[in-house]
C-alpha cells in the first residue's frame, strides 16, 4: 500500500477485538489506543503512514420498514438504518456510527478489514457507504483468513479495490429478502391469531425457518403416528475347545414367532461347523478437516454443544488469533497456510508437540474433503500459543479443531477385520470383529476417534463347536428418531438452506418461538399448526424448493454472474402472491393458530402429576388478587390443597423431572444469574438443609 | 371383524361450528382430526402386521399391547386407547 501526502488511512475492522489484532499486527505492537466519542481506535504510523483503525460492532445498519407498527403489512417499502433505531439492544450503534463518521473526515485512503464472508462484505459495505461517505468502490480490501500477525501483514501488502462487490450485494440482497419475508408473513400470522383470541404473540416464519420447521413437523407426525412391528432376533451361545461365544443369526430379524421358535429348536443338540472365515486388511482414510458444519456436528458429538454454542466458542478462539476464520464451507487446507509453521507452532504445546514433531519428520499432504469455499481454508489452528487462560468449553474446541488437523496429516490407520459364518444344521451365524493393526491417524485425534477393538474367537474353515443354546428375544421396531440440533443442521446443508453462518441461529429461533422444545426437538402443538396452516393456505412458503432457488441466485450474485436486483423483485413477487392466501383467510388461519397456542401455552404451565392427590396436575397459576405466580393443583375444586410459592422473578421453564428427594416436580428458574434448579416443594428435606435441590 | 368397528359419534353437530376431535382440540373431518384419522389407519394396519407375527392375538390384547409400548407414538396410543373402550 502506497503512503498518502494528508490524511491517515482508516481501518474498518467487524469488532472491537479483531482491530486491536489488526492495529496490533500492522504496527508491531506499537498501536496507541485511545478513545474518539467513547469508542476504542487504535493509532500508529507504519513506514511513514498514519493508521487509525476502528471498527464496527457487528452489523451498525439494519434492514427496517418506516412503520414502527407491527400491525401493519404488507410492508415492501424498506430501507438500511442505524441499528440503534432499529432495535433497542443496538444503542451503542449510534455512538459507534458518529465515531466512524467523525473519524472518515480526516481520512484519505479507506480499508476494509471486515471478515471476509457474506456477512463481513455487507458489514464493511455499509459503514463505508453510509457513514463514510460512499467510500465503498475506492476503499481496499484486506482479505485474511486468521489474525495472525504474518496474515494481516500480507493481507495489507495486497489489499486492493473490490470491483464487482458481489459478495456485499448478495448480503444486502439476502437481508432485504429475509427482512420482507419475515416481517410480513410474521405479521400477517401474529395479527390473525391476536384478532381471533385476543392475546399477542410472536409467530415468526423465516425463510428458512419455515422450510426447517417443516422438516420437523414431518418427522413428528411419523413419530407420534408410529406403531412398532414385533420381531424376534436369534442368537446363539456356542463352545469350541472350553471357550463360549455368542454370535448373531445371519437373518437380523425374523418376523414370526413361529419361525424364530421352529428355527431355534431346529438347532438344537446340532453340532455346527465353520463354513467361512474371511480376514481382511482395511486402510481407514484421515478424515478431512474441519468445515463449519462438520466441527458443529462433532462438537455436538463428543461435547453435547449445540451448534450455535460451538460458532460462538470458535468465533471467540478466531479471535484471539488461535484458529482460522470459523465460517467457511470448505474442507480443505491449502498448502499457502504454511503447513509446517503451524506444527512448529503446535511443537511449542506440550500435549501436541510428539505428533507435530513427527509430523514435521514427513512429507505434509493434508486429507481432503470435497467441499471447498474459495473464501477461506477449513478451519486449523494458527500455531499461535494461547496467551492468557482457556475457559473450559474454548479449551475442548481448540484441542477439537487442533487434533482434527494434527490428524489429516497422519498417514492411514489400518485395521483387521474378520467375518466368521457358522452353519448349524443349515442355519446361518455370523461373528464379527475388528482390531486396530495400525493406529495412524487415530493416534492425533485421540478420545474423539470412534474406532473400537472387538475380538472374534479363534476359529478356521472346517472348525466345530457344539451349540449350549439358541435363544430367540421379542423385539419391537424402533419408532423414527427425532432430529437433535446436530443432525437437524446436516440436513439443512444437504438441503442447501440457510448459510454456515445462520443455520445455527435458526435452530435456536425454532426453540425461542416455542415451536420445538427440549434438546430432542419435540415439535410442540403450536408448531405444528403454523406448518399445517402455512401447507394450507401459502404452501410455497415452507417448501425448501423456492428457499433453495435463492440461495442458488444470491450464490449467482456473489460470483457476480447475477444482478441483485432482479432477485430481490422476483422474490418479493412470490412473497406477495403468498401473502394474498393467507391474508384472505386471515380469520381462519387466525382461528387455527390462537386454538394451538392456547394449548401451548397450557401446557407450559403444566409441572407435573400432584404428588399429594395422585390424580391432579400441579400448574403455574397467576393469582388474580395479588398477580403473584404460585403452584397449585387441577384437583383443587376437588379439595387437593397441594401449593407451593413460586420465585417472583426471572422466567420458569417446566421439566419433566421429579425430584429425587420428594417426587414434586424441578423446575428451572431464569433470573439473570446462571439458571437453577429448584424442586418446588417448599418441605424438600433437601431444602431444611439449605441447598437448593 | 371387531377391528372395523367405528368409534362412536360423541358430538353433535352444531351449526357451522368447528366440530373438535374426539382426542384433541383439533377441527375434526369425521371424528378425528387428520392426525388422528390417520394414526387410527395405521392402528388397524398394524393388527394385521401383528396378527402374522404371533399366529394369532385378540383385538383387545393387541391393542393394549401397543398402548402400552414405550416406541407407540403419541396419536397412536390415543388412538389405542380410544378404540379399547369401545
Amino acid at each position: 500500500m502506497a503512503s498518502t501526502a494528508s490524511g491517515y488511512t482508516l481501518v474498518i475492522c467487524e469488532k472491537p477485538d479483531a482491530a486491536r489484532r489488526v492495529a496490533e499486527a500492522l504496527s508491531g505492537g506499537g498501536a496507541q489506543n485511545s478513545a474518539a466519542d467513547g469508542v476504542t481506535v487504535f493509532k500508529f504510523t507504519s513506514q511513514g503512514e498514519d493508521f487509525v483503525v476502528c471498527s464496527a460492532q457487528g452489523h451498525v445498519y439494519a434492514i427496517s420498514d418506516p412503520f414502527e407498527e407491527r400491525t401493519v403489512y404488507p410492508v415492501f417499502d424498506v430501507e438500511w438504518y442505524p441499528s440503534n433505531l432499529v432495535e433497542e439492544k443496538s444503542a451503542s450503534a449510534a455512538r459507534r456510527i458518529g465515531a466512524i463518521r467523525k473519524l472518515a473526515g480526516g481520512a484519505a485512503k479507506f480499508v476494509n478489514a471486515c471478515d471476509f464472508d457474506t456477512e463481513g462484505e455487507t458489514i464493511g459495505f455499509n459503514v463505508l457507504r453510509y457513514a463514510c461517505g460512499s467510500k465503498e468502490r475506492e476503499a481496499l480490501r484486506a482479505k485474511f483468513s486468521t489474525l495472525t500477525k504474518d496474515d494481516v501483514m500480507v493481507a495489507f501488502r495486497q489489499a486492493k479495490p473490490q470491483a464487482g462487490q458481489g459478495l456485499a450485494r448478495a448480503g444486502r440482497a439476502r437481508h432485504l429478502i429475509d427482512f420482507v419475508w419475515g416481517v410480513n408473513l410474521s405479521r400477517v400470522l401474529s395479527q390473525s391469531a391476536l384478532s381471533s383470541g385476543h392475546r399477542y404473540r410472536t409467530i415468526s416464519m423465516g425463510r428458512v425457518q419455515g422450510p426447517t420447521l417443516a422438516f420437523l413437523v414431518e418427522r413428528e407426525i411419523e413419530i407420534r403416528e408410529f406403531v412398532p412391528s414385533p420381531f424376534w432376533k436369534v442368537s446363539g451361545t456356542f463352545e469350541k475347545n472350553g471357550t463360549r461365544f455368542t454370535a448373531g443369526y445371519s437373518k437380523e430379524r425374523v418376523g414370526s414367532r413361529a419361525t424364530a421358535e421352529r428355527d431355534r429348536d431346529d438347532c438344537r443338540g446340532k453340532e455346527g461347523v465353520a463354513t467361512s472365515v474371511v480376514r481382511s486388511a482395511v486402510q481407514v482414510p484421515p478424515p478431512p478437516p474441519f468445515s463449519t458444519g462438520d466441527l458443529q456436528k462433532e462438537a455436538y458429538r463428543v461435547f453435547g454443544f449445540p451448534p450455535s454454542r460451538t460458532l460462538q466458542i470458535a468465533e471467540r478462539l478466531y479471535l484471539s488469533a488461535l484458529v482460522s476464520y470459523p465460517r467457511t464451507g470448505s474442507q480443505h487446507l491449502p498448502p499457502s497456510i504454511n503447513y509446517r509453521a503451524i506444527l512448529q507452532g503446535l511443537e511449542r504445546l506440550g500435549r501436541y508437540s510428539k505428533v507435530a514433531k513427527d509430523l514435521l519428520g514427513s512429507a505434509l499432504n493434508p486429507a481432503q474433503g470435497a467441499k471447498t469455499d474459495s473464501a477461506h481454508p477449513a478451519v486449523h489452528p494458527t500455531g499461535e500459543v494461547p496467551r492468557g487462560h482457556l475457559n473450559p468449553p474454548e479449551a475442548a474446541v481448540f484441542d477439537l479443531i487442533t487434533r482434527r488437523f494434527l490428524a489429516a496429516f497422519g498417514p492411514p490407520a489400518k485395521r483387521e477385520l474378520v467375518t466368521v459364518r457358522l452353519s448349524v444344521g443349515g442355519h446361518g451365524f455370523v461373528l464379527g470383529g475388528g482390531r486396530t493393526m495400525y493406529q495412524g491417524w487415530i493416534g492425533s485425534y485421540d478420545s474423539y476417534a470412534s474406532t473400537r477393538d472387538t475380538s472374534v474367537p479363534d476359529m478356521a474353515l472346517g472348525d466345530r463347536f457344539r451349540v449350549v443354546r439358541v435363544d430367540i428375544e421379542e423385539r419391537f421396531e424402533r419408532g423414527p428418531s427425532r432430529y437433535n440440533q446436530s443432525s437437524l443442521l446436516e440436513k439443512m446443508e444437504r438441503e442447501n438452506i440457510g448459510t454456515k453462518a445462520t443455520r445455527a441461529d435458526i435452530i435456536s429461533t425454532l426453540v425461542e418461538r416455542g415451536y420445538v422444545e427440549g434438546g430432542d426437538m419435540m415439535v410442540t402443538d403450536l408448531g405444528l399448526a403454523v406448518i399445517e396452516t402455512m401447507e394450507k393456505y401459502a404452501p410455497v412458503i415452507v417448501t425448501t424448493k423456492l428457499t433453495r432457488k435463492i440461495e442458488e441466485r444470491l450464490e449467482e450474485v456473489e460470483g457476480e454472474a447475477r444482478g441483485d436486483a432482479e432477485l430481490v423483485r422476483e422474490t418479493v413477487r412470490s412473497i406477495a402472491e403468498q401473502l394474498v392466501g393467507l391474508s384472505a383467510n386471515e380469520d381462519l388461519v387466525g382461528r387455527e393458530i390462537d386454538a394451538a397456542l392456547a394449548v401451548t401455552v397450557a401446557a407450559s404451565h403444566v409441572l407435573g402429576p400432584c404428588p399429594a392427590c395422585k390424580s391432579g396436575q400441579l400448574r403455574i397459576i397467576r393469582s388474580r388478587k395479588t398477580r403473584k405466580r404460585f403452584v397449585g393443583c387441577s384437583n383443587y375444586s376437588s379439595g387437593c390443597r397441594a401449593s407451593a410459592p413460586l420465585p417472583q422473578r426471572g422466567t420458569i421453564k417446566t421439566t419433566p423431572n421429579a425430584c429425587p428427594h420428594c417426587s414434586w416436580p424441578v423446575v428451572y428458574v431464569m433470573d439473570g444469574r446462571t439458571p437453577w434448579r429448584l424442586c418446588v416443594n417448599p418441605v424438600c428435606p433437601t431444602k431444611s438443609e439449605g441447598k437448593k435441590t | 371383524m371387531e377391528a372395523l368397528r367405528q368409534p362412536c359419534m360423541s358430538h353433535e353437530v352444531r351449526g357451522e361450528e368447528d366440530v373438535k376431535c374426539v382426542l384433541c382440540s383439533r377441527k375434526a373431518v369425521s371424528d378425528l382430526c387428520t392426525y388422528h384419522e390417520r394414526a387410527k389407519r395405521k392402528v388397524e394396519a398394524g393388527y394385521r402386521t401383528w396378527t402374522k407375527a404371533y399366529g394369532e392375538i385378540e383385538w383387545k390384547d393387541y391393542l393394549d399391547k401397543v398402548k402400552r409400548n414405550g416406541q407407540t407414538g403419541q396419536w397412536a396410543k390415543e388412538i389405542a386407547g380410544m378404540l379399547e373402550g369401545l
